[in-house]
């Protein structure tokens, strides 16, 4: 190995170094509670899915900004996914959603707002119906 | 071009049909985009499609959609991409060695039963509506009330009949390295020690002296190196993908045969997934970037005409991709919550970066030797390989960034995924690879060069400008948060599909310029005579 090609491995592994420390850091807002602790739960929101179907607590998702929310998923089928979605279509977050597991995601909503959710996992030839417009209000 | 010998002719063949292939994946694709850009505009075709299938109802628009995406990368990678590498393989690896195919009988077969597997997934598809998607997440395959039982049965006889048939192309090609004039070939045991470097780690270590009857891997060419251990990564595909198609057979065949229907919550989707994506991770992120390494390795010199810079490093580097692929599955399951965390951040993201290191290598390696031979003669397979190594870089570096626990919460499952990461690996990376092969390679097996200069660079900016825009265009849809695998039916991510149709359709005309250069060249008697029966005869002595 000749001192430039060794320079270039250096440069190589410095980017490599940089880039992973950068994002487990909480410069990723949600690296803080999905990686680097476990804050207190504030609220519990449990949706079970079931034959492309979102079943939602009856008196809806209601969270306020700032507080931690861990949403429980569980499907009794087949794999879906779980995302939430702001009104213009952006994604907030998502997760898989394995059937004979209890999928778990804490998320904390930094705005309050109305999201939609959508499954952001294939399910069958139904899958694109699947999504609930404002299913998750955020007060301030 | 009808004297060219017994080797060139299935090469050519082989390469023949991956193209239409390429074809066959490339009109579905472009029909594809046309859904997402203008939901409902294909009712007409649709509705005209129906009547050569047998389903006795009429399907959803999503269905058909569905069923076309499930056979897309069946069709683009074992079809396309396996055909031309077979092909190629087949003819250099005999060749670099100086040796005859270890047994010439399996190249038909090959050739034949690899035509076969792929037309039967995609008739699954076509035909049987069957629309799990390739990823086949468990019980999704086996829950008959989403996908048709025929046709999940006819897709795991189509999977299992290619992936057999891969484990013979691999047998062979280990037969043909393996094989020696003098004695008996190598034992697997100690080929497989070989090919993960344990030789020269225990003489490293001081522990032991190199032999002369121990494969070693330090005096191979060093393409034939990274076939060798590519091939590792072909097996274990092949192994899991089968075990995948088995795993259908075993639930479809007694429902449709006997009406017994098995309990598909005997198998874990977790682990099922883990066993899953760790086998199909062997393609993605093992044999194409070691066949793509040694491919740029044998094909750069002989194009700038130096010898390879680093070629000792460049070694070594193959090694550490082989180790790289077997522990990197995880980024695949970075959105599932079950698995475990550790797992996710040590295979998902930080062996994952390992590739970083190692493609960065081969990729300096490949541009010093050119960078060492200026001035250099920017040929047209120069040109494309420049082109695969322009988008191994952005779909690498793309793959990456998504490749990442932190990221992934909002790209998993995205269009970034499957638009500026997988698509630009395939069309811009692969793709463009197997053309500069096809390029190089013509005229040592036909005796002719690409005819025309202007079809060739129309094929190479129109194939380049595709990529890239239709990569862009779904990348930009992605990291906005539009999901792939999904139909949006509310106008939403409109533009952006309508500007990857644009991509699609350069593509397309890509191809066609490379097509008519070829037939042009070749000529449609010489090309359609490949495949007429008297000229198959003719086989090489002994086996």
């Amino acid at each position: 190995m000749d001192r430039t090609e060794r320079l270039w491995l250096v440069t190589l592994i410095a980017i490599a170094v940089a880039f992973n420390a950068l994002t487990l850091a909480p410069l990723v807002p949600w690296q803080r509670w999905l990686v680097l602790g476990r804050p207190h739960v504030d609220r519990r929101v449990e949706i079970e899915i079931a034959d492309y179907t979102f079943r939602l607590p009856p008196e809806g998702v209601e969270v306020k900004a700032g507080e931690f929310v861990e949403f429980v998923a569980t499907s009794r089928d087949v794999t879906y996914g779980l995302g939430a979605f702001r009104q213009d279509g952006t994604m907030v977050f998502q997760m898989q959603v394995l059937p004979g597991y209890e999928n778990r995601l804490v998320w904390r909503f930094d705005a309050p707002g109305v999201y939609d959710i959508r499954s952001t996992e294939y399910s069958g030839p139904r899958h694109s119906e699947m999504f609930v417009d404002d299913a998750i209000r955020v007060l301030p | 071009m009808a004297r060219k010998g017994w080797l060139e002719r299935w090469t050519l063949r082989f390469a023949v049909v991956g193209l239409l292939f390429l074809a066959l994946a490339g009109v579905e694709g472009v029909l594809m985009r046309t859904q997402l850009a203008a939901p409902g505009s294909l009712e007409g075709f649709e509705s005209l499609m129906m009547n050569l299938r047998p389903v006795g109802r009429e399907a959803s628009s999503s269905e058909l959609f569905y069923a076309m995406l499930t056979a897309h990368p069946i069709v683009g990678i074992y079809g396309f991409a396996y055909m031309c590498v077979m092909g190629a393989f087949y003819y250099l690896v005999p060749t670099l060695l100086k040796k005859e195919v270890r047994h010439p009988r399996l190249v038909p077969a090959n050739f034949w039963l690899q035509i076969a597997g792929v037309l039967i997934c995609w008739g699954a598809g076509f035909f049987g509506l069957f629309n799990s998607l390739y990823t086949l997440y468990w019980p999704l395959p086996v829950a008959y009330d989403r996908v048709p039982l025929a046709g999940s049965v006819a897709f795991g006889l189509g999977l299992v009949l290619i992936e057999v048939n891969v484990l013979f192309f691999a047998f062979n090609l280990f037969s043909t390295v393996l094989s020696r004039s003098d004695s008996r070939p190598y034992g697997v045991g100690r080929f497989l020690a070989a090919a993960f470097g344990i030789p020269r780690l225990l003489r490293w270590l001081g522990l032991r002296r190199g032999g002369p009857a121990e494969p070693d891997y330090e005096e191979l060419p060093v393409f034939i190196v990274a076939v060798g251990r590519g091939s590792i990564d072909t097996v274990i595909n092949a192994i899991v993908i089968l075990s995948a198609g088995v795993l259908l057979l075993t639930y479809g065949l007694p429902a449709l045969l006997a009406g017994i229907r098995l309990n598909p919550g005997a198998v874990d989707p977790l682990i099922y997934k883990n066993w899953f994506w760790w086998g199909l991770d062997m393609v993605a992120d093992g044999n194409v970037l070691m066949y793509t390494a040694g491919t740029w390795y044998l094909l750069v010199p002989l194009l700038v005409n130096r010898k390879l810079y680093g070629e000792q490093v460049v070694r070594t580097v193959i090694l550490a991709d082989l180790l790289v692929s077997m522990f990197v599955w995880s980024h695949h399951l970075l959105g599932d919550r079950p698995q475990p965390l550790g797992l996710l951040i040590l295979s998902g993201q930080f062996v994952t970066w390992g590739e970083f290191v190692t493609m960065g290598l081969t990729i300096f390696a490949v541009m010093m030797t050119i960078w060492k031979a200026r001035p250099v003669k920017l040929s047209v397979p120069l040109r494309f390989v420049l082109g695969s190594i322009f988008s191994f870089i952005i779909g690498g570096v793309a793959g990456l960034i998504q490749a990442n626990v932190g990221l992934s919460v909002v790209l998993h499952n995205t269009q970034w995924v499957v638009g500026i990461h997988a698509h630009m690996m395939l069309l811009g990376g692969l793709s463009m690879l197997i053309f500069a092969v096809i390029y190089a390679l013509l005229p040592m097996l036909t005796g002719l060069e690409a005819r025309s200069q202007r079809l060739a660079s129309w094929h190479f900016w129109a194939w380049m400008g595709g990529a890239v825009v239709m990569a862009y265009a779904m990348g930009l849809a992605g990291i906005q948060g539009m999901l792939r695998r999904t139909i949006y039916t509310n106008g939403l991510y409109r533009p952006h599909m309508a500007v990857a149709l644009v991509g699609g359709v350069l593509l397309m005309v890509g191809l066609v310029a490379f097509v008519a250069n070829l037939v042009v060249t070749l000529g449609v008697r010489n090309v359609v005579e490949l495949f007429l029966p008297r000229r198959l005869a003719p086989e090489p002595a002994g086996e």
